[in-house]
């Protein structure tokens, strides 16, 4: 059975591996440091549009992580990628991202603490209503 | 820079799965959903950051944000009041037409980005060409060298050995700064939380202040709803 399709697969194979959709194929099959600043592109604009246009104060936080992740991604891909150009200072990127999640967290605490004091203060978590600065 | 083979299948997976689960983050309606999801997206990313050899950073991705920063996000979920959000009696997102600028400006964002990193890496790897030439095989070929672990499945790396070097050898005057910042925002958060009662137990509250607030306190405790009380 396994031997009637096997010509079939490597017809297949051997039309895929050609042309535009092959070339597309043969990238995907080994994703190099582009596709991993793509995705930290994608993840850091999720992480805009939900900062845009949430109301609830605490997903405006959760999308900030996700923007902080996004830069993470984008320095140990880098970091990675200078290990194999032969760099010497290659794992500063690395150093740079515990700093990262160093202030990420710092930031969570007192972004944190500030909603909490604002819930006593006010009663609300939607953005829209915290106008106390507003003339 | 290239992943070969399995590496490049869980590249897929977990780049679809971080992308998915923070798409869901931004869009799901309750915030303990929002925060489950955020989640599964920093676990996704640090699977990414041990495909990257990055394992320590993986680590405290693991130990740092899902153990540490989510839970105080869940802890203060459940000490605000969202009730009305699960019930879907509000609005989870802005005004329309906020939106609309919004996702219009997201939009140029995406594309700005994805014209910028296709040409920035064309450039780099111009750049890179000979020094790129084989370095996939030269890394697998260090990477064979390495001790086996217990298990014999993977190869003990010197990734925590070299940021461990970097870290106190040439970067030990931000790690200090870092620990003062860390000291400072322990210290602003339980400032911010404190109650009016706790700030005047250590009296540093303006008297008439307190007893103006305690007079407006006793008028409004009656209207506020049973599970605010005991907040505060």
């Amino acid at each position: 059975m396994l031997t009637l399709f096997t010509p079939i697969f490597a017809f297949l194979l051997q039309q895929v591996d050609s042309g535009r959709f092959g070339v597309m194929w043969q990238s995907a099959r080994s994703p190099d440091l582009s596709k991993f600043l793509v995705i930290g592109a994608l993840l850091f604009i999720i992480g805009v549009a939900g900062v845009l246009t949430r109301r609830n104060i605490i997903v405006i936080f959760m999308s900030i992580e996700l923007i902080l992740n996004a830069a993470n991604l984008n320095f140990i891909a880098f970091s990675r990628y200078l290990q194999d150009t032969g760099n010497m200072n290659a794992i500063a990127g690395q150093v740079f991202a515990v700093f990262v999640i160093v202030v990420a967290a710092a930031e969570a605490a007192i972004g944190l603490g500030i909603v909490i004091a604002l819930y006593r203060n006010k009663e609300t978590i939607w953005v829209d209503e915290i106008d106390l600065l507003k003339w | 820079m290239t992943l070969q083979g399995w590496e490049a299948v869980f590249f897929w997976i977990f780049s679809i799965a971080a992308i998915f689960a923070g798409l869901l983050t931004v869009m799901a309606r309750n915030a303990v959903h929002s925060a489950l999801f955020l989640i599964s997206s920093l676990l996704s990313v640090a699977a990414l950051f041990i495909l990257l050899g990055a394992e320590f950073i993986a680590g405290v991705q693991i130990l740092v944000y899902v153990g540490g920063v989510m839970v105080l996000f869940l802890f203060v979920i459940m000490l605000v009041n969202v009730g009305a959000e699960e019930q879907g009696l509000s609005e989870i997102i802005n005004k329309p037409r906020q939106v609309v600028a919004s996702l219009v400006f997201c939009l140029l964002l995406v594309v700005g980005l994805l014209f910028a990193i296709n040409t920035g890496y064309q450039g780099l790897q111009k750049r890179d060409e000979t020094m790129l030439d084989g370095a996939t095989e030269q890394r697998r070929a260090q990477h064979q060298k390495l001790a086996a672990g217990a298990t014999g499945t993977s190869r003990i790396t010197g990734d925590t050995q070299q940021v461990g070097n970097s870290l106190y050898r040439f970067a030990s005057l931000p790690f200090e700064i870092a620990s003062v910042l860390l000291l400072v925002a322990i210290i602003g958060s339980v400032m911010l939380a404190r109650t009016l009662k706790q700030e005047a137990a250590v009296d540093d509250v303006d008297p008439e202040v307190l007893s103006a607030k305690v007079t407006q306190d006793a008028a409004q405790e009656k209207d506020r709803p049973e599970t605010l009380r005991d907040l505060t």
